[in-house]
């Protein structure tokens, strides 16, 4: 087992692998740019390296730094969390080079993962079902335009390279479609540097099912139930649960092994996550697989007693899984939600300021996964997410109120954030539905044109 | 939360907040098991020379040797580069065992030499042979930067001699990338020699008349510069390159000379004229194959690699069936007819106007709406770049056409740069030696005439702007190759005359010709600058005029006075007349061709 780990991420999620280092006794250090000095985790960690400016670019983002900083410290492995660099390639095998463990999959797995059009064309090769589409990605919006007038409208356009809903966009008829497709390709090129899109059948009514999947490094692959992230606005997921109340045992078990099936295509290991749209006859297609952890993997922790980060670090360090898939059990019914802090007032622009009182919920089955501190001052520079509230309770409904009250007992004052929204949204009609398709009408609505 | 720490460790506590690993002994052990401490392997990252920072070399060969942060080029060995430019696996090396010698006896030479075959794999410092180029297949020799700094000895003057022998004998191109600190101190004057070898060999190979490229590379310079690198057809360079003769140091220490900054650079040299383009790495390839093609394979250059001389084709006897009866009088029907289709009565003072209007496509414009792809060359190899005249080879469906053109500027800022159109005799000597490399390769000439004039000033007058003008007149006279002439704005006297000896000879519509502008005619004549609009009617400069004269062979109409931003009908119409005009002319010979144009000129009265 590792003696130190470097966590190569900021805010809650660089808390809770330092939390995950410190319950196996493995020291941990921590990576900052300069504005985030003072930011949780660099002073909860055992050490803390300062890696450059506030941009991503110049700090969480420059492999080099964070490579050094591994070297400097002596750390035999760096945990890169989610978004920054925990999906980048290029990062893992300089990693290795090095001699340090990137905890995560191999480089390959990622490459084979990371561009979508060759994840598709692997899934296939697996016979795990995908959603109609195009087989190469393409660049010419009149190719596409053939295309799609072949699978039928309305359609998705996508960046190859592409991930959090940026390049993306629904197409509902052929005449605006070129428009569309050049307006997603800029925004591609801009965001990635690449212009290839690839279409796909858009299901409207589709629900985002998501398998978390966990496999060790001699091919033992277990699946650890579902995750229900319907609830998007502009594709960014905001309530995810677990178990998905849609899904009947039969149709979970074969999603399940599914994505067992495309893990071991990709020669997967560590924590991944396969993401399935399911439609209304309750059919299933791969969508993507995310190669890291992801923002919602307590709730799966919550209903198995799993503690992802631990087995991701474990994993890392070549050891076997300590279960097998009969003895993985899910107890209760677990919600997350994401408290950002944006203004749903104002098409939920990002906003901000400096924490001026706070308090979180607490109580049995309530977890708070959050940075924050009474004082905190917000970087323009990062994601704008605060903290998780995730409960635990037996039933959906039980679940459901545990939520809401949680929510009301938390306070935040000084920045601006989504809460009441939050609060009313889960004591909603819809909400106890499980209606994610006016929700996220109605979040589109607010969002604006 | 500043300052004091706030938070236990338990961790670090643990280890008694020193941290037990890596120094303490108890973790010695399993120091040793699969966790060691990380290290970063050697040549894993390396510096940038230009900038400094750090470079992770797998980003380093991604992006072609040069730097990510600031662009600077590495210097990269021949594998590498073949690698680069070469179809994969298409590269066979020739002549590898050529033995060393050591012609001075020269201490330690021997040595050295080990040495630095041990040190790069290479036997010295050229790898030549044969590949393909996006499948055109060509003798390729590549010197190497790291093996005695690319020095010229013996075994390298003989290597690219062999290399040239052969592709002389195979008719195969060459292409040669020059790399090299100069001749090789340890072997003397033998060094020396190996310029006057290779170029006999040169000389030989351009008789046949194969193309022979070369690739200037960090560094070029001495006794290589002086010899084989600068008597390439096409001179390419890389960015930022150094390349010169006498080294900065040596000028500095003997004549004590300040130089300027960017001296000896590619772009110092291609701003005088020495370099033809400057090719980022990335697009090496591509270039070598466009001209390849443009030379060899295009339809212009046709089956010529494979004839027993270079021009052949245009001698064969085969080809002297095509039509004579290019008479004057059927030239008068296709101009006349285009007039009777629209009858335009605008005074010659309007057409002066309209022919020096902003709005009126420049040579470029035309270039770009008619031609597939253009590939600029540069230079005049004595003094400097002219921007008032652009050439290169242009693809004309499938066709490679070697165009010229004197280019306008269309804003103040950009007729500065291109100096108002008037070009220098650095400009006529650039058009002079393209029309000799178009001549080379059988490859057509179309010349696009737009100028107020050649221009006049004390620069000019220093380097022979007469004698430039009039040696554009006396080669064009027997160009063994089809030349066509475009008046697409002004025709300002001998200026515009210098690329309008052609077999055929058009102008637009609303294009002017003349001896002189109405401006100057006015003063000289009635010493009344005001009387321009008069002169231009007298002096009889419009295209109507010319036809009249036969001065010019037909009219192009403009249905609409031409204008860039509408250009697209206009430019198909006269890439449909050139189209016809290339089809008609490649069947001719030389002979009839060269005759030809002195009897268009000899009718005149």
């Amino acid at each position: 087992m590792y003696q130190k780990i470097l966590i190569a991420n900021r805010g809650e999620i660089a808390v809770r692998i330092i939390r995950a280092c410190r319950e196996m006794g493995i020291a941990s250090v921590a990576v900052c740019s300069e504005a985030d000095r003072e930011a949780l985790h660099s002073q909860l960690a055992d050490e803390c390296i300062c890696i450059g400016p506030g941009r991503p670019a110049d700090s969480y983002l420059n492999a080099e730094q964070v490579l050094s900083a591994a070297v400097v410290t002596g750390a035999q492995a760096i945990h890169p969390g989610f978004g920054f660099l925990s999906e980048n390639t290029r990062f893992a095998r300089m990693c290795r080079e090095c001699g340090i463990d990137f905890i995560g999959p191999s480089p390959e797995s990622i490459e084979c993962m990371g561009d979508k059009a060759q994840a598709r064309r692997t899934m296939m090769e697996a016979g795990v079902p995908v959603i109609p589409g195009t087989k190469e990605a393409m660049t010419d919006a009149a190719e596409g335009k053939k295309f799609a007038d072949k699978i039928g409208y309305p359609v998705i356009i996508k960046a190859a390279a592409g991930g959090g809903g940026r390049g993306m966009r629904v197409v509902s008829g052929p005449e605006v479609f070129e428009e569309m497709f050049r307006v997603a390709q800029q925004e591609t090129m801009q965001a990635f540097g690449d212009d290839r899109m690839y279409i796909e059948k858009y299901l409207a009514a589709a629900r985002h099912i998501e398998i978390q999947i966990l496999a060790d490094q001699y091919g033992n692959t277990v699946y650890l139930g579902e995750r229900d992230c319907s609830i998007q606005r502009r594709h960014q997921k905001m309530i995810e649960e677990t178990p998905a109340w849609i899904l009947d045992g039969e149709t979970r078990k074969r999603m399940g092994q599914a994505a067992v099936k495309a893990a071991r295509a990709a020669k997967y290991f560590s924590a991944g996550t396969v993401e399935f749209l399911l439609d209304s006859d309750g059919k299933f297609y791969f969508m993507e697989m995310n190669t890291r952890i992801q923002v919602e993997h307590p709730v799966t922790e919550m209903v198995t007693g799993i503690d992802l980060v631990k087995q991701m670090i474990c994993i890392s360090a070549g050891e076997k899984l300590p279960f097998d898939q009969n003895s993985v059990s899910i107890h209760g019914h677990a919600i997350e939600c994401r408290i950002t802090a944006e203004d749903p007032k104002h098409g939920f622009r990002p906003c901000l300021g400096t924490v001026q009182n706070l308090h979180m919920p607490g109580g049995n089955g309530v977890r708070v996964d959050s940075d924050l501190y009474l004082g905190y001052r917000l970087s323009p520079f990062y994601d704008s997410m605060l903290a998780k509230i995730i409960v635990c309770a037996d039933t959906r409904q039980e679940a459901i109120r545990k939520l809401q009250s949680a929510l009301g007992e938390t306070v935040i004052e000084g920045l601006v954030t989504n809460l009441d929204f939050l609060y009313e949204l889960a004591g909603s009609q819809w909400f106890a539905e499980g209606n994610c398709a006016a929700i996220n009408e109605m979040l589109e609505g607010r969002c604006g044109a | 939360m500043k300052g004091t720490q706030r938070f236990r460790k338990p961790v670090t506590e643990a280890a008694g907040g020193i941290y037990f690993y890596p120094t303490q002994k108890a973790n010695k052990k399993e120091r040793m098991q699969k966790h060691s401490r990380p290290e970063v392997p050697e040549g894993m990252f390396c510096k940038c020379g230009g900038c400094g920072r750090m470079i992770y070399e797998k980003d380093l060969k991604d992006s072609y040797y040069c730097c990510p942060h600031c662009g600077k080029y590495f210097r990269i060995s021949p594998a590498v580069r073949i690698k680069m430019v070469a179809d994969a696996g298409s590269f066979f090396e020739w002549d590898r065992d050529i033995p060393q010698t050591n012609p001075l006896q020269f201490p330690e030479y021997e040595e050295k030499l080990q040495e630095q075959q041990e040190k790069t794999g290479l036997s010295d410092a050229v790898v030549t042979g044969e590949a393909d180029i996006r499948g055109k297949h060509t003798a390729l020799g590549v010197m190497s930067p790291d093996f005695m700094l690319g020095s010229m000895g013996t075994v390298v003057g003989e290597r690219i001699t062999r290399m040239v022998e052969r592709a002389t004998d195979r008719r195969l191109p060459v292409i040669l990338f020059c790399c090299s600190g100069g001749a090789r101190m340890q072997e003397g004057i033998c060094s020396l020699m190996q310029m006057a070898k290779i170029t006999q060999a040169l000389k030989r190979h351009h008789k046949a008349g194969l193309p022979y490229i070369t690739v200037l590379t960090d560094p070029t310079m001495g006794g290589v510069t002086a010899s084989f690198a600068m008597l390439g057809d096409v001179i390419l360079a890389e960015p930022g390159a150094m390349i010169g003769f006498a080294g900065a140091r040596v000028i500095r220490q003997t004549i004590g000379q300040k130089l300027p900054e960017g001296f000896q650079s590619a772009e110092f040299l291609q701003k005088h004229g020495f370099v033809d383009r400057i090719v980022k790495r990335e697009h090496m390839r591509k270039n070598l194959s466009f001209l390849l093609e443009a030379f060899l394979y295009s339809k212009s250059a046709g089956k010529k690699p494979h004839c027993p001389q270079g021009l052949c084709r245009m001698e064969n006897k085969a080809f002297g069936t095509a039509e004579k009866s290019c008479g004057s009088g059927k030239k008068e029907r296709e101009g006349q007819s285009y007039n009777d289709t629209k009858e335009i009565r605008q005074d010659a003072w309007r057409r002066v106007c309209e022919a020096r209007s902003l709005k009126r496509p420049a040579a470029l414009d035309y270039i770009h709406e008619i031609f597939d792809h253009f590939l600029e060359l540069r230079g005049d190899r004595y003094f400097g770049d002219d921007r008032a005249v652009i050439g290169g080879l242009a693809m004309l469906e499938g066709r490679c056409v070697m165009v010229i053109g004197q280019q306008k500027g269309r804003s103040l800022a950009e007729n500065k740069h291109r100096n108002f159109g008037m070009p220098s005799p650095e400009g006529y000597r650039k058009s002079l030696r393209l029309i000799k490399l178009a001549e080379k390769f059988c490859l057509p000439v179309l010349l696009l005439v737009d100028t107020p004039g050649a221009f006049c000033g004390i620069e000019a007058e220093e380097r022979g702007q007469g004698e430039a003008i009039a040696r554009n007149l006396f080669e064009l006279a027997d160009l063994k190759v089809p030349v066509l002439s475009l008046i697409l704005g002004e025709g300002g006297s001998g200026g515009a005359l210098a690329l309008a000896v052609a077999n055929q000879v058009w102008m637009m519509e609303n294009a002017v010709y003349s001896v002189l502008s109405p401006e100057g005619f006015a003063a000289i004549l009635w010493k009344d600058g005001k009387r321009v609009q008069e002169a231009a009617q007298v002096m009889k400069i419009t295209a109507r005029d010319m036809l009249e004269r036969k001065i010019i062979d037909r009219i192009l109409p403009e249905e609409e006075p031409a204008d860039r931003e509408h250009m697209d009908g206009l430019a198909a119409r006269v890439k449909e007349e050139i189209l016809i005009f290339l089809q008609k002319y490649e069947k001719k010979t030389p002979q009839e061709l060269t005759e030809e144009r002195y009897r268009r000129f000899r009718e005149l009265i």
